[in-house]
């Protein structure tokens, strides 16, 4: 170990109490070390470094628990999955990267049919013979499917497959044992891989976009046992050189495939692109950086210090520091000392805040009695009329959130922008009215329970939310709050149905609004996603018959009258797309993306004149 | 002997006294991981399987005899958040928070025993007034605002730009001290405050004491007076001070020093299996902790025995 070398000449040859002391606090440093973490390098390093920000920490890095986007980030580096989504284009568009091509499907829409690029390898690992990567076969697909449906993987992406490849949920139900085939999932040759869907399902390819769908070695998953989340062998364009609870260092795959980039192909628009000096990344060889650094850090403060240092090339601003970075929200604007250094970009997220009413609770819900279900609705009508949305968007979003009525964000390729707003807009009259209509008054409102994780932003959330109610007459006591200690009790009693209003925050899993209407599918009540518990004849009959359709306009109108069937039934509190303000060093060529898909831009980050040589080995 | 055994009795009862109410709190109140280990659209029956792997199925009696068991043949299992062997993360992180913790508990403790002992000498005197009022102010302020101060003050262009914000890469003294010094100062500012206004109290009731006046009688010099007499004799209460601190150390850690500047220790470690309800690495914990305790529970009556004699 390095540390020991420089260490023990000076400390381990004398006795008195000093070098004692100093022996003592040297073997605590040397154990300290760690001879896998990197070294702060700066100027003539010899190779490019790209030091990325996250706001929080995956907990594990196998694939098949990438459900958040910190772990998505890294699986989609660290592996490869089929397809990935283009760097530039908006609305998102997919794009091949380990297949060769986009699927080809049947005229039935039932089968698709994937060839997978040459000489593709996984990263040489001690998991595989003599320790050399072996080529990546699409046998290795089907394997990476099946984990996904085996209890022992506690996979958390299963939901993406369930009930539509022919055989597999039968193949769990019989043992998950893999020396079973499943019919649907077959491996025609080494690169040719076969799927067979039960009923068509568009947005399969968008799946295997996901981290979810990345491609795994068998002889990993065996060798490395539970440890495989931290030890990933995958055939992405980095491989993991140090992951902890602080930050992670990939560093460039060396075998990765030998890709130039196409502006073009990726969505390059110059009206819109134009300012970050991507064009001279044509023809460069994907990736362009030789390591990324990346640092979980939580807090705020500190995240923003270490920008400020110069420790750190890209940020999501803290909403604190707002003020102190921007000079206009409209248009959004830098202040210009910031300005001459940095990068800004107002992502806005591919998804949104809802606020849900448990429509099993039969307080605010459905309720056996007609009569009784009418007044219920409109008492929820009422809240939503009293709902202060651009209150709520200017203290809780600084203002520059996207309020939009509906469960169809505007990430979405099917919002309808020139829908009413009128269901987001405040009518304290109308609830009133509402509210006497239906023979609501102070005594016999119910009480309200507003349930949070435990945390003095929701305590606000709820405060505000009160007062609200509060202008329509809701007595303040019967607006509770329903506290839970972390957000894992929290899903726990909403999933089990034990909560009145559940506010809760939907990432979309990819870009479609398949992904958010099926938040309110009868069948996905929980424990399943539609945590309204939302059932409507009407809406489910939409969604199986819209969710089977390609993109057209007619499904998309479909999932438009969709949302309006949610709007009218007053189902749910809804919302709020936030923005994202992004920084990021002037002297990078890059364009960050913060949502839950856009991950796949760490391999287009160029360091510019910040490192050198981008396109070598790293060190 | 015979002393040694009693005590390793006592301790065998306090351990399972201790992780009983502890294995108790992290069952019935502790986060259920389920929840977060789950996908979206889980069914009923996912979420039992979950539950089953979590063991959550099992009746408490036999959660807790297997955690006795697990933890006296140390077989502390994998994270079940990460799947990390248990023993490899604190193997790991152990070390860290060693090296980032002891310079300030040290230094936090030697200053805190010097300024006490100046306190007393000058008792009643503006420097006691001024040393016992900047101890109370220390202690009045949060350690967050003392981090965040700190940083901004010694690690960015606002202020002298000398240290780091983050990181851990050290490899050698000269970056050991670089990633070191913020956090140390952190520490030892917030620590001073306590540790002086209590070894003051300490040595302002030693120096009260009889043998103290018989001493002056004699006409002992004030440093023989404050460094033979006073501080030796209040050695007892600086013992059980510094000892039953180490235990938090080493396995605690400090969870604000590690999050707010990045410091992969143990501290950040326990805070998420907390948050998680990543019941492995806290039993560990736990189970560690309370071992640690009575450890150093024996080892400082032996200190005890060196220091005083006259303890039975």
């Amino acid at each position: 170990m390095t540390c020991w070398g420089k260490l023990n000449p000076v400390i381990l040859s004398d006795n008195k109490p000093l070098y004692k002391f100093l022996t003592i606090a040297a073997l605590v440093v040397g154990a300290a070390c760690d001879s896998t973490s990197p070294t702060q390098e700066t100027g003539d390093r010899g190779y490019s470094i790209y030091r990325h920000s996250m706001d929080g920490a995956p907990s594990s890095l196998d694939p098949a628990q990438a459900s958040n986007i910190y772990a998505n980030f890294l699986a989609v580096n660290l592996y490869d999955t089929l397809y990935r989504y283009k760097y530039l284009a908006r609305p998102y568009q997919l794009e091949p990267n380990l297949a060769d091509g986009l699927p080809q499907v049947s005229s039935d829409g039932l089968i698709y049919t994937i060839r997978i690029k040459p000489g593709v390898h996984f990263i040489d690992d001690p998991a595989f013979p003599a320790a050399k990567g072996r080529a990546l076969r699409a046998e290795d697909f089907v394997y990476s499917i099946k984990r996904q449906f085996d209890p022992k993987t506690r996979a958390q992406g299963a939901w993406l497959w369930q009930n539509r490849i022919v055989g597999l949920d039968e193949w769990k139900e019989n043992g998950s044992d893999y020396s079973l085939e499943v019919p649907g999932l077959k491996a025609l040759d080494e690169r040719t891989l076969q799927i067979q869907l039960i009923s068509p399902f568009p947005q399969l390819t968008h799946t295997l976009a996901q981290g979810y769908s990345a491609i795994v070695p068998r002889e990993a998953v065996d060798h490395y046992g539970q440890e495989f989340a931290i030890h990933p062998v995958g055939s992405g364009p980095y491989r993991l050189q140090m992951f902890n609870s602080a930050g992670a260092v990939l560093v460039r795959n060396t075998g990765f495939r030998q890709e130039p980039f196409n502006l073009e192909a990726e969505g390059f628009d110059p009206g819109v692109h134009g300012g970050f000096e991507l064009e001279a990344l044509e023809g460069l060889t994907v990736p362009f950086t030789d390591r990324i650094e990346v640092e979980f850090i939580a807090e705020d403060a500190s995240r923003w210090n270490s920008f400020l240092a110069g420790e750190l090339d890209f940020i999501k601003v803290p909403v604190t520091q707002f003020d102190q970075v921007l000079e206009s929200r409209e248009p959004l604007s830098l202040h210009p000392a910031l300005a001459e250094k940095y990068h800004l970009l107002a992502n806005l997220e591919s998804g949104f805040v809802h606020t849900d009413f448990n429509m099993d609770d039969r307080r605010i819900g459905y309720h056996p009695e007609p009569q009784q279900n009418v007044r219920n609705k409109a008492l929820r009508c009422a809240i939503i009329k009293a709902f202060d949305w651009p209150k709520r968007n200017e203290v809780f979003y600084y203002g520059i959130g996207q309020v939009f009525p509906g469960i169809i964000p505007p990430a979405a390729p099917e919002f309808d922008e020139k829908q009413s707003m009128a269901p987001v807009q405040r009518d304290l009259e109308g609830a009133r009215m509402l509210l006497d209509q239906h023979d609501w008054n102070p005594s016999n409102l119910p009480v309200l329970e507003y349930g949070f994780p435990s945390s003095v932003t929701e305590r606000q959330m709820f405060e505000q939310f009160r007062s609200f109610l509060g202008d329509i007459g809701y007595p303040a006591e019967k607006v509770r709050p329903m506290t839970f200690a972390s957000y894992g009790d929290y899903a726990r009693a909403y999933l089990n149905r034990d909560v009145m209003l559940i506010t809760i925050g939907w990432t979309m899993d990819y870009p479609d609004a398949e992904n958010t209407v099926q938040l309110f599918f009868g069948p996905n009540s929980s424990p399943g996603s539609n945590s309204a518990n939302y059932n409507n004849e009407e809406f489910d009959r939409l969604y199986r018959s819209g969710s089977s359709l390609q993109a057209s306009p007619m499904r998309t109108t479909m999932y438009r009258n969709m949302n309006r069937i949610v709007i009218d039934d007053c189902a749910t509190i809804s919302g709020v797309s936030r923005k994202m303000i992004l920084l990021w060093n002037r002297e990078l060529r890059m364009l960050p993306d913060r949502s839950f898909v856009g991950g796949f831009f760490f391999r287009f980050v160029h360091t510019g004149d910040a490192g050198t040589n981008p396109g070598e080995p790293a060190q | 002997m015979h002393y040694a055994l009693n005590k390793l009795a006592y301790g065998g009862l306090l351990i399972l006294g201790v992780t009983l109410v502890s294995f108790s709190l992290m069952v019935w109140f502790g986060p259920d991981q389920t929840y977060t280990l789950i996908g979206k659209n889980a069914s009923a029956e996912q979420i039992a399987e979950v539950r089953q792997q979590l063991g959550y199925d099992q009746p408490f009696a036999m959660r807790y005899g297997r955690f006795l068991v697990d933890l006296v043949t140390l077989n502390l299992g994998a994270s079940n958040s990460s799947g990390e062997q248990v023993y490899s993360i604190l193997k790991k992180t152990i070390p860290v928070t060693l090296a980032l913790m002891i310079p300030g508990f040290i230094l936090g403790n030697l200053l805190g025993i010097a300024l006490g002992l100046l306190a007393t000498y000058k008792k009643d005197q503006w420097i006691d007034r001024l040393i016992t009022g900047l101890s109370v102010t220390g202690m009045s302020i949060s350690f967050l605002v003392v981090i965040i101060f700190l940083q901004v003050l010694m690690c960015t262009p606002y202020g002298l730009n000398l240290f780091p914000v983050r990181g851990w890469q050290v490899t050698d003294l000269a970056s050991y001290l670089h990633y070191v010094t913020v956090p140390t100062l952190s520490l030892v500012i917030i620590a001073l405050g306590y540790n002086t206004r209590f070894y003051r109290a300490v040595f302002v009731e030693e120096a009260g004491k009889d043998h103290i006046r018989t001493a002056k009688a004699y006409g002992a010099s004030p440093v023989t007076i404050l460094w033979r007499h006073v501080l030796k004799n209040s050695m007892v209460p600086i013992i059980t001070r510094f000892m039953f601190s180490i235990p938090l150390i080493v396995i605690s850690g400090s969870l604000l020093i590690e999050s707010y500047f990045g410091i992969p220790g143990i501290g950040k470690v326990t805070f998420d299996a907390i948050t998680s309800g990543d019941q492995p690495v806290l039993k560990a914990i736990v189970g560690l902790t309370a071992v640690a305790f009575i450890l150093i529970q024996i080892a400082t009556d032996f200190i005890y025995k060196l220091v005083d004699p006259r303890i039975a």
